[in-house]
């Protein structure tokens, strides 16, 4: 009660210990829980640092939150005290296009962003599916990405500065406003990605690039998974990098085609290549695609415009939540979603997903970002039924084993947070002792985020 | 979603877990938009369906339930309901056309309920002799309309009425879903739309945009209809959001009753979507002109039939 009080002096009456509240905020979009003691929403930097100060002196953990849309567990208090709901510091503080820059507070959603930038002539190009909902600081902490990575990279590519308030309270900035740096140690890479184990980001400098003149889309089919890995490969090798580069499985397009009955695609394994530029460059880049794909592709064809572009790319954002309009009696859960492997090996592990989902009899829905190897999975089952769950947890484990196996990741853009964190130490090796060693030097009373990457 | 799951997980209802299900004004732009098919307006109907019945609700919702069960209206008024009838004399006790009035039209915009009832009275519309409400701001808020909607059965059927036609877009849900499908149910505008050659409307030299009521739209995808109408009188501009994507106007779900500044509060928000030049903000549902002119609308929020009737009238002129 000492620390609600304290934190009524540092926010008034933007702090709550209402039970009701408290549960709204003890789970993000996986299946971690736990229960915070307070949630605080802060609305500037010192107000952050305050908070800080305070639960270093009470020992107390914080836990800072986006928009609670991470499918790790990442936002979750898993060991009690302080939500910090970042929601509300969403300003945007500049747009400085004449220096290809703009700086955020890290509650504004992606979308919201965008939607600024689009009439400069700018984006920030990261576009994980849930743009519509999360916030900046959550997808960096995350080192998100999306659809278009396989062009323009992660949020790594796009953070010149982070101002972080650190465990004890100090305020630092990472970077400067540079567009490039060799100032030390690069502390900008080393909070991005870090979950809010390392500190909480209060300010952002990102970079931000032209948007694109035009874009073309090529919807080509196979008949195994394989042929589209080499397909890929091959488009890779002609000199072309897509703008996005999907894959969708038979189940995904069963799926999407539920989603929007009108979509023109085969019902074969799908890759959607995206490319963009010029309209002399697109149209060059698309039709080079269909001629390297044509003799391994059952069907290929570049779409008619953009409203049908538009519409296939707004089904695929959603794809992955709609898997309940192929059977309503089953869900999908969020595990084994996020593997990812190098390239040439993404035709292995889409064998070895559907391996497991048979021989655990779970289904399985296969697509994700062909391009850069990450593959998501969507296993589905009726979550009423005790013995699916099970059978769902040991295939989601299995997929996880694979994916290191064939020398990937266990997660390629949703983070560790909670949810992954048993696999650190075969994904990391010794490198997990050095991140435990970092964290210690940062946060020595363990109270960022504590619970979290397996540290 | 997540207090509902709280309270599915055994916890119970404290005020917080009320005020949170209470302020959902069942408008439906979630289950328009999850990926995953999920309706959240039906799940927090059941809840306080569960709640209610277990005694577990707020002051509001019981006043209101004891006003609606008392009175027949949701407004516990004990006025006559069909005042706004001047002459009342030889209504026909027979009828396969009905006029269903509601409430907010019979007693708050008894100049609306005219206007309806002289141009439905034209294709051989009656009134219920003793029309109650139709239980929608009961079923809304959890509790039973059973009643109500007895009484208004009892004299659907000795009317002999084949079609049931309303102006208020709760009424046309309740009237569609909560009544047995014994009769068909439609809405005025829709009536209008497909009336329209009939009713020699005159253009007016107007522009207006449409605010499409949740209960319309998107419960039952009644959008062309009264945009047919209103092309036939005037200029339509649309709002920012229009049609699926409809924002509430905040007056549903018991909202307005029970939490008045988030109601207005989302009408305001709601006519930040009003396209500039527009003379009028044109609806069909009595709480959505209720809420909206009551949030900044100033009286520019107006019935599609205000706007019929004026076009018929001008025939006249
Ligand atoms: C339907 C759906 C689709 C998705 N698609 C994608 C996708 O395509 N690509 C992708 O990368 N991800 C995707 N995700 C995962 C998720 O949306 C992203 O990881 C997102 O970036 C998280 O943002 P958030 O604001 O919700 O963060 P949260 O979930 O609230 O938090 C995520 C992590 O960031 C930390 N954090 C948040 N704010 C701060 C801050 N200010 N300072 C320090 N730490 C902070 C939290 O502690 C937590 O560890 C998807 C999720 C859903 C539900
Ligand atoms: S949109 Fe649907 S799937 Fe997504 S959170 Fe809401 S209810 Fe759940």
């Amino acid at each position: 009660m000492v620390v609600l009080e304290d934190l009524r002096q540092i926010v008034g009456d933007r702090v709550t210990a209402s039970p009701t509240e408290l549960y709204c905020y003890s789970s993000d979009a996986s299946l971690v829980g736990g229960m915070p003691d307070y949630v605080v929403l802060p609305k500037s930097t010192t107000e952050v640092a305050q908070i800080l100060c305070l639960a270093s002196e009470f020992e107390v953990s914080v836990t800072a939150r986006g928009a609670g849309t991470g499918l790790a567990g990442g936002a979750v208090p898993v060991k009690g005290g302080i939500v910090l709901d970042m929601s509300g510091m969403n300003r945007i503080i500049e747009i400085d296009d004449d220096n290809l820059l703009v700086v955020v507070e890290p509650g504004i959603v992606l979308d919201k962003l965008n939607e600024a930038l689009e009439p400069h002539g700018f984006f920030f190009p990261p576009d994980p599916g849930s743009s519509a909902m999360c916030t900046i600081g959550g997808l960096i902490s995350n080192n998100g990405s999306g659809m278009r990575c396989v062009k323009y990279g992660t949020c790594r590519n796009y953070v010149l500065d982070l101002e972080v308030v650190l465990a004890d309270g100090h305020i630092i900035n990472t970077g400067s406003k540079m567009l490039k740096s060799s100032a030390g140690y690069d502390l900008t890479r080393l909070m991005i990605g870090a979950e809010g184990t390392l500190g909480v980001i209060t300010e952002i400098v990102l970079k931000i690039i032209p948007l694109p003149e035009t874009r073309k889309l090529v919807i080509a089919s196979f008949e195994t998974a394989e042929t589209a890995g080499k397909a890929v490969i091959k488009t890779f090798s002609s000199g072309i990098i897509p703008s996005a580069c999907e894959i969708l499985d038979r189940t995904t397009i069963q799926v999407l085609k539920r989603c929007d009955p009108d979509l023109l695609i085969p019902d074969d394994d799908v890759v959607l290549f995206e490319v963009d530029g010029t309209m002399s460059s697109v149209d060059e880049s698309a039709q080079r695609i269909v001629d390297v794909c044509a003799t391994l592709a059952s069907s290929i064809r570049i779409a008619s415009g953009k409203s049908e572009m538009d519409e296939i790319w707004a089904a695929r954002r959603l794809v992955g939540a709609a898997v309940s309009r192929l059977d309503p009696a089953k869900s999908r859960v969020y595990v084994g979603e996020d593997a990812g492997v190098p390239l040439k090996q993404i035709p292995n592990l889409i064998k070895r997903v559907q391996e497991i989902s048979d021989e655990f009899d779970v289904p399985a829905m296969k697509y994700g970002h062909i391009g850069d190897g990450n593959l998501h999975v969507a296993l589905f089952i009726d979550v009423m039924d005790k013995s699916q769950w099970k059978r769902l947890m040991h295939a989601a484990d299995k997929i996880h084993r694979a994916a290191i196996d064939l020398g990937g990741t266990v997660s390629c853009e949703h983070g560790i947070g909670r949810a992954k964190a048993q696999y650190m130490d075969d994904q990391c090796g010794p490198a997990l002792d050095t991140m435990r060693a970092i964290k210690a030097a940062l946060d020595p009373k363990d109270i960022l985020n504590p619970g979290k990457l397996g540290l | 979603m997540l207090v509902m799951k709280r309270l599915a997980e055994g916890s119970k209802a404290n005020s917080d877990d009320l005020n949170c299900l209470n302020t959902c004004t069942t408008c439906g732009i979630c289950t328009e938009n999850c990926p995953s098919g999920v309706d959240p307006p039906q799940s927090i109907e059941d809840a306080r369906r569960i709640l209610v019945s277990s005694g577990t609700m707020t002051d509001t919702q019981s006043s209101l339930s004891e006003r609606a069960n008392f009175s027949g209206n949701v407004l516990g008024d004990s006025s006559s309901r069909i005042g706004w009838l001047r002459d009342q004399r030889g209504l026909p006790h027979k009828a396969d056309l009905v006029y269903f009035v509601g409430c907010l039209a019979s007693y708050r915009y008894p100049d609306i309920a005219a206007k309806t009832f002289d141009i439905l009275r034209r294709f051989g519309a009656a009134l219920l002799p003793d029309e109650k409400c139709c239980g929608s701001p009961l079923l809304r808020t959890g509790f039973d309309a059973r009643e109500l909607i007895d009484s208004n059965l009892t004299q659907i059927k000795d009317m002999g009425a084949k079609t049931l036609i309303t102006g208020c877009a709760g009424c046309y849900t309740t009237l569609k879903n909560s009544y047995p499908d014994e009769f068909e149910v439609l809405s005025v505008p829709e009536f209008l739309a497909e009336h329209i050659s009939e009713l020699n409307l005159k253009p007016l030299e107007l522009t207006v945009t449409y605010h499409d009521p949740c209960h319309l739209g998107r419960r039952h995808k009644i959008y062309d209809g009264p945009r047919k109408v209103i092309e036939a009188i005037c200029d339509l501009k649309e709002m920012k959001a229009n049609r699926n994507q409809s924002r509430c106007c905040g007056g549903g779900g018991g909202v307005r009753s029970g939490y008045r500044d988030l109601s207005l509060g989302m009408a305001r928000k709601r006519l930040l979507d009003v396209p500039a030049g527009v003379d009028y903000i044109v609806t069909s549902c009595p709480l959505c002109i209720r809420n909206l002119n009551d949030a900044g609308g100033d009286g520019k929020v107006i019935d599609l039939v205000d706007l019929v009737s004026e076009a018929i009238q001008a025939i006249g002129k």
